[in-house]
């Protein structure tokens, strides 16, 4: 009777030898790591450009043409940021006509282009002058690839400025409206 | 004089770009924390859930938009791939709106579908906030969101549990045989 016992002890022991591991691995551990107490913040000292009315084919520039607006780093960690454009739609009705933003700073019929510079900035850009188009794809504001910039810490500051170029054709009297996001990721 | 009229229709088509002046500034001072979540360990078929906290540094309320942001390889950190699907994500809600000078939580919830392929993965995505604001300069803020899946998941558990109730049987089954055998031995005087 007592080997018996002994036995089927056994049995049992070496069952759950084998599969307690195995249920264990079925019900794993998620970690979820929220990194340090990292937050992130960035502001603007100007958010308006109210240019009125505007003529076709014309460049515009904010004034001061570099130093119009102050980007800063607010939070606890150091940041890239990035720009991202769209297209400028009629207040009115913005589904009945827009004007398209174009991909390299340059205009067309109802097409416009904004461009952007970091104050400091002289060889930046196509031209080489130190002004980057803004297009409906997120890209490098600061730091840029080919740059020798680096990331910007809290406290940080970049100024900068825009220029706008109107479509060679627009319908008139129609009041316009667009947006530039400016965004920010921790490096 | 026709087209000296068209022209000058052309020229003197006059808009306002931007809004105007007198529009009250909207711009908004906000933060966002974490900047950077890692969701470690996540087994395709389950699901994660963290808080993001948005912090209104204003004096007025505001309401801020969640979306994903699928960064270029050159952005996201070393040796992570592209989160496969953004649906995979979801925000407790799309949009909130946070009183002046407080904060607010959004629930973000990760889901991976249970599919072999989707183990061992390490993908990236970013998670933005965005401050609503009818101004030509918006901001947004992403928070990094690194997402790593269990290696293998189901083969080698089902294995170890498979092999140990068939040891387990086997050796009741002796176990069994061996009792009984005794019990029906014919008892010797």
């Amino acid at each position: 009777m007592k080997a018996v016992i002994t036995s089927m002890v056994v049995a049992i022991i070496l069952a759950l030898i084998f599969s307690l591991p195995a249920l264990a691995q079925e019900s794993g551990t998620i970690t979820i790591t929220m990194t340090g107490v990292n937050d992130i913040s960035i502001s603007l000292d100007k958010t308006q450009w109210p240019l009125g009315e505007v003529a076709t084919d014309t460049e515009y520039m904010t004034s001061p043409p570099i130093e119009w607006c102050t980007l800063t780093v607010e939070g606890n960690c150091n940041v890239n940021t990035f720009i991202l454009g769209e297209d400028t739609e009629w207040i009115d009705n913005p589904s009945a006509y827009k004007w398209t933003l174009s991909t390299d700073g340059t205009n067309g019929d109802n097409v416009y282009g904004l461009q952007f510079r970091i104050s400091g900035d002289t060889t930046r850009g196509p031209l080489s002058d130190g002004y980057v188009p803004i297009t409906k794809t997120q890209s490098e504001f600061w730091p840029y690839s080919g740059g020798s910039g680096s990331s910007l810490a809290p406290g940080d500051t970049k100024q900068f400025g825009l220029k706008l170029l109107t479509p060679t054709y627009f319908v008139g009297s129609r009041q316009m409206q667009t947006q530039i996001t400016i965004s920010a990721v921790a490096a | 004089m026709i087209r000296h009229i068209k022209l000058a229709g052309l020229i003197v088509a006059l808009l306002a770009i931007f809004l105007p002046s007198f529009t009250l500034a909207q711009d908004v001072n906000f933060s966002v924390s974490p900047a950077e979540v890692h969701i470690d360990d996540l087994p395709p078929g389950e699901t994660a859930e963290f808080e993001l906290t948005i912090h209104n540094k204003e004096e007025l309320a505001h309401n801020f938009t969640f979306t994903t942001f699928q960064p270029p390889e050159e952005e996201r950190r070393e040796g992570r791939a592209e989160f496969p699907d953004d649906s995979w994500i979801s925000f407790s809600s799309p949009k909130i709106e946070v009183a002046a000078k407080s904060e607010a939580n959004v629930t973000v919830t990760v889901a991976i579908p249970r599919e072999q392929k989707l183990s061992g993965e390490e993908w990236e995505i970013w998670l933005g906030v965005t401050a609503e604001s009818r101004d030509l300069l918006a901001v947004r803020l992403y928070a990094r969101l690194l997402v790593s899946t269990t290696p293998a998941v189901g083969a080698r558990p089902n294995a170890g549990l498979v092999a140990g109730i068939v040891v387990g049987i086997v050796l009741l089954g002796c176990g069994s045989y061996y009792y009984f055998r005794r019990r029906t031995r014919p008892k010797r005087f």
